[in-house]
C-alpha cells in the first residue's frame, strides 16, 4: 500500500525552476532514497512533503486521505540544516521535542534514556548542546526526530557530517525502524549507503527525476551484462567466444562485457567444455554509483542538445 | 494541543528564569530602581534661594581669582562675603584668594595676556573685570580655563549680584540688608486633596508635597522599569523566533503546532518571567516593609527617621492599584512590542540583520525617555503628555506615569487599556501573517513590497 503519493508536483523560484513535474510512490513500511547532486531539488521535495512550501501545480496524497496536519504527531523530520536550541540540556531538548509531538512526559523520561544509550551519549544527557561536538549534536536531533516512534520518518541528508563509526550507526538504526514497520524517505548523495538501504530510490538532476522505482529493477534495467571470471590454464576460448563483446584480462582474473546480457549461461558452458578451469564466475552488477554517473551525465547532455 | 503549547510555555520560561542572568537582574534592578527613583525628586526639591548662597561643592585646594576692579568699591564687599562663607572662605589649605589687580587706562591689555598665560598653568583659577559701570548695566565679566563647573559660576554670579543690588538700594537711600530681608517670599506648602471622608466624621484625604514627589518619583521610576523590561523581554522574544529561524527548529515545530500557537506560548513564556521577576520582588517589598523595625534594629537603629515613615507609609498607601496598572500595561505593551520584535526576528536570517531591522522599534523607546522626565515630572497635565499617553506605543509609559501623579479618569483609563488590547490584537493578526511566513523563509530579507504581498495571502 503507499503511503504517500507524489503527483507531478512542481516548484519554481523566480526564474529556478526547481523541482519539475515530480511523480513517485512511497509504499509504507519501505526506506525511500531520494538521490541527486547539489542543488537537484532533493530538499524542495522534502520541504514540500512536510508542507513547508507549497507546491506550485501538483499534489501529495496521503494514505486513508489524510493531510499531513492530521497524522503530525507520527512523523519524525530532519531538516538538512542542523541545528537545536543550544542553551538547553541534551534531556530537556529531547523532552520538549517530544511533548511537542505529544507524548507523555514520564513514558518520554524512559525512552529517552533509552535512545541516549543506543547513541551512546547516555553521559551527556546534562550537559548543554553547545557543549557538544557536531557529530553528537546530530545524533540527539536524530534521537528528537524518533523518539515518539513516527510512521513516517523524513531525514534530509542524515548521514551527512558523521564518521564511519555513526554512519553505520544510524544506517543500523533506520533498518531497525523500518524492521518495525516506520516508513523512511531520506535524501543523500553518498551512494553506498543507498545501495545497502533503500528498497527504492528516485534520482533527481536539476528538478527533473531521471530514474525511479524498486532499486533492484533499476540495477535489473542496467543489466547484468559484465561477468568476472578467475580462472586457470588457457584463457584463448575465453577471448575467442562470440559471446564476448570485450574483455580485460588480469592474468588470473578477467572482466568480460557480453554482447547479450541472457547468453551468460550458454556462455559459461561454452568455456566450461573448453577446458578453462573456472574457479569463480559472478555476474557483476553495476553499482548505483555507476548508475548514477552515467544517468547524471546522460541527463546533462539530453539537456544540452534541447537547450541546442 | 493545548498540551504542546504549554510545552512551549514552559521551555521559554525554564531555559530563561534557570540562567544567571535572571538572578542577577532579581537582586540588581532594586537597587537601580532606587537609585532611578529618588535621584529625580530629590533633584527637583533641590531649590534654589536668593538669601543663600549654596555652595555644593568643596575646593579641595586654594583657588585663587583675579579682580580687576573699576569701581573699587565691590572688591571689598567681595572679599567680605566670601570670608563670611564657612566654606568659601580662604584658610591654609583650601577656599578662595581674591587678589585685586589695578586696572589701567588701555584695556588691561598687557596684565590680561600674562594672566591668561596664568590660567593655562592652572595658577590662578579665573578673573574678573568689573567695569566702572556695572551698576548700571550690570555686566562683569568671567574668564577662566574651565566654565563648565556652575557651581563656582554661581557661587560668583551671586556675590556680585547681592553687592550691586545692595549699592543700587544705598545710592537710593534705603538698606539693602533691610530690603532684602523685607522682600523675603512665601513658601508655598503643597497640599494635595485627594478625596472627601464618605462621611462628617471622616477626615478628607490630603496628601502634602512630599507625598505628590514621592508618587511622581515613584510613577517615574516604575514607568523607567516598565520600559526598561518591555524593551529587554521583546527583544529576547525576537532572538527566541531567529535562534528558531536560523536553527531551522521552527520547520520541525512547525510540523506539529501551529505558528501562531508557537508564538503565542513564546509571548506567554517570556511575560511570565518578567511577571515572576516582579512578583519576587514584591515579595520580598512586603516582606521588608512588615519587618522594618526589627530589621533596623539589628542594626542599631530603634526606629526609622521620621521621613522615611512617611515615604513608606505613601508607598503602601498607593502600593495597590499602582501595582495593578503595572502589570497591566507591562502586559499590555510587551505584547505589542514583542509581536513587532517576532515579526522582525522572522523575516531576518541573523542577529546582525536583525539589530539593523529594529533600530526603528528602538528609537520608538527613545523618545519617552527624552521627553519623559520633563513631561512627567513638571507638566503631568500638559496636552503633549496626554497626547503621547493615548498612542498605544507610548501607554505604558505616559499613561501609567499620568496614573502616578495625577490620575486621570477612570472611563479615560478604561479607554486606554482597550485601546492597548485593541493594538494587540491588531498586531498579532497584521504581524502574525509576516511571522508565519517569515519564519519559514530563507535567503534576502524581503522587501517592504513582498511584505505588503505578504499581508494579503
Amino acid at each position: 500500500m503507499d503511503l504517500i503519493q507524489v503527483e507531478n508536483i512542481s516548484k519554481t523560484f523566480g526564474n529556478f525552476k526547481a523541482v519539475d513535474n515530480l511523480s513517485f510512490n512511497i509504499e509504507k513500511g519501505t526506506i525511500y532514497g531520494l538521490l541527486g547532486p547539489n542543488g537537484s531539488g532533493k530538499t524542495t521535495t522534502i520541504r514540500m512533503i512536510m508542507d513547508i512550501i507549497a507546491p506550485d501545480s501538483g499534489q501529495i496524497v496521503f494514505s486513508e486521505n489524510r493531510r499531513i496536519q492530521d497524522f503530525a504527531d507520527q512523523i519524525g523530520y530532519l531538516p538538512e540544516e542542523r541545528g537545536l536550541y543550544r542553551k538547553m540540556k541534551v534531556k530537556d531538548v529531547t523532552l520538549f521535542m517530544a511533548e511537542l509531538k505529544g507524548m507523555q512526559r514520564q513514558e518520554t523520561v524512559d525512552e529517552i534514556d533509552h535512545w541516549l544509550e543506543k547513541m551512546e551519549l547516555i553521559g551527556w544527557k546534562n550537559r548543554k548542546i553547545e557543549d557538544l561536538s557536531k557529530g553528537m549534536a546530530q545524533k540527539v536531533q536524530f534521537i528528537t526526530t524518533v523518539i515518539h516512534r513516527p510512521e513516517l520518518i523524513i531525514l534530509d541528508e542524515p548521514f551527512s557530517g558523521l564518521d564511519p563509526i555513526n554512519m553505520t550507526l544510524l544506517k543500523d538504526l533506520m533498518l531497525e525502524l523500518r524492521m518495525q514497520g516506520a516508513t523512511i524517505i531520506f535524501s543523500t548523495h553518498i551512494m553506498e549507503q543507498v545501495e545497502k538501504l533503500c528498497d527504492s530510490i528516485c534520482l533527481i538532476n536539476r528538478g527533473r527525476m531521471v530514474l525511479e522505482g524498486d532499486l533492484k529493477m533499476v540495477k535489473q534495467s542496467f543489466g547484468r551484462n559484465s561477468v568476472e571470471i578467475e580462472y586457470s590454464g588457457n584463457i584463448d576460448p575465453i577471448k575467442n567466444s562470440p559471446f564476448v563483446e570485450k574483455y580485460n584480462d588480469f592474468g588470473k582474473r578477467v572482466e568480460v562485457t557480453l554482447k547479450n546480457p541472457e547468453g551468460y549461461s550458454a556462455f559459461l558452458r561454452e568455456i566450461v567444455d573448453a577446458n578453462v578451469d573456472v574457479t569463480r564466475f559472478e555476474l557483476m552488477e553495476p553499482t548505483l554509483h555507476e548508475i548514477f554517473v552515467q544517468s547524471v551525465r546522460h541527463d546533462a547532455e539530453s539537456g544540452m542538445q534541447n537547450a541546442a | 494541543m493545548q498540551r504542546k503549547v504549554i510545552a512551549v510555555i514552559k521551555r521559554e520560561y525554564l531555559t530563561r528564569v534557570k540562567t544567571k542572568g535572571f538572578i542577577a537582574s532579581v537582586a540588581l534592578t532594586p537597587l537601580l530602581m532606587l537609585i532611578v527613583t529618588l535621584l529625580p525628586s530629590l533633584m527637583m526639591r533641590m531649590q534654589y534661594t536668593p538669601e543663600k548662597i549654596e555652595t555644593v561643592h568643596i575646593s579641595e585646594k586654594i583657588k585663587t581669582v583675579v579682580v580687576f576692579d573699576d569701581t573699587s568699591e565691590i572688591f571689598p564687599k567681595m572679599e567680605a562675603a566670601i570670608d563670611a562663607d564657612p566654606v568659601l572662605r580662604y584658610n591654609e589649605n583650601r577656599g578662595y584668594r581674591l587678589v585685586e589687580r589695578e586696572s589701567n587706562f588701555n584695556g588691561n591689555l598687557e596684565a590680561k595676556k600674562e594672566l591668561n598665560q596664568q590660567l593655562q598653568n592652572r595658577e590662578i583659577e579665573a578673573y574678573l573685570e568689573i567695569p566702572k559701570d556695572v551698576l548700571e548695566h550690570g555686566q562683569v565679566e568671567y574668564y577662566a580655563k574651565t566654565t563648565t563647573n556652575f557651581d563656582q559660576l554661581n557661587t560668583f554670579k551671586q556675590i556680585l549680584s547681592n553687592i550691586v543690588t545692595d549699592m543700587r538700594f544705598e545710592k537710593k537711600g534705603y538698606s539693602g540688608t533691610e530690603i532684602r530681608s523685607l522682600m523675603r517670599g512665601v513658601h508655598l506648602n503643597i497640599l494635595t486633596v485627594e478625596a472627601t471622608g464618605k462621611n462628617d466624621n471622616e477626615a478628607d484625604k490630603v496628601e502634602d508635597e512630599t507625598a505628590t514627589w514621592v508618587k511622581r518619583g515613584l510613577g517615574f521610576g516604575l514607568g523607567i522599569l516598565l520600559y526598561m523590561f518591555t524593551i529587554t523581554y521583546a527583544t529576547f522574544v525576537m532572538r527566541s523566533v531567529l535562534e528558531e529561524k536560523t536553527t531551522r527548529i521552527v520547520e520541525v515545530i512547525i510540523s506539529s503546532i501551529e505558528p501562531y500557537q508557537l508564538l503565542l506560548g513564546k509571548l506567554i513564556g517570556v511575560c511570565s518571567v518578567c511577571l515572576t521577576m516582579f512578583a519576587i520582588w514584591v515579595f520580598f517589598g512586603v516582606v521588608l516593609a512588615m519587618n522594618l523595625n526589627p530589621i533596623l534594629r539589628t542594626f542599631g537603629v530603634d526606629a526609622p527617621p521620621e521621613q522615611i515613615n512617611q515615604i513608606i507609609h505613601i508607598i503602601k498607601a498607593n502600593s495597590g492599584p499602582t501595582l495593578f496598572y503595572f502589570v497591566i500595561y507591562f502586559v499590555s505593551g510587551f505584547l505589542l512590542y514583542s509581536i513587532v520584535y517576532a515579526a522582525i526576528g522572522a523575516i531576518c536570517n541573523s542577529s546582525e540583520e536583525a539589530q539593523q531591522a529594529s533600530t526603528p522599534v528602538a528609537m520608538m523607546f527613545i523618545i519617552p525617555m527624552i521627553l519623559g522626565p520633563s513631561q512627567i515630572l513638571t507638566a503631568p497635565d500638559s496636552p503633549l503628555n496626554i497626547a503621547l499617553s493615548h498612542f498605544p506605543f507610548f501607554s505604558p509609559f505616559f499613561m501609567f506615569m499620568r496614573i502616578n501623579t495625577l490620575t486621570p479618569p477612570l472611563w479615560e483609563i478604561l479607554l486606554n487599556i482597550a485601546a492597548m488590547v485593541i493594538a494587540a490584537v491588531v498586531a498579532i493578526l497584521i504581524l502574525g501573517k509576516i511571522y508565519r511566513i517569515g519564519i519559514l523563509m530563507y535567503g534576502k530579507r524581503p522587501s517592504l513590497a513582498e511584505l505588503w504581498r505578504w499581508l494579503r495571502y
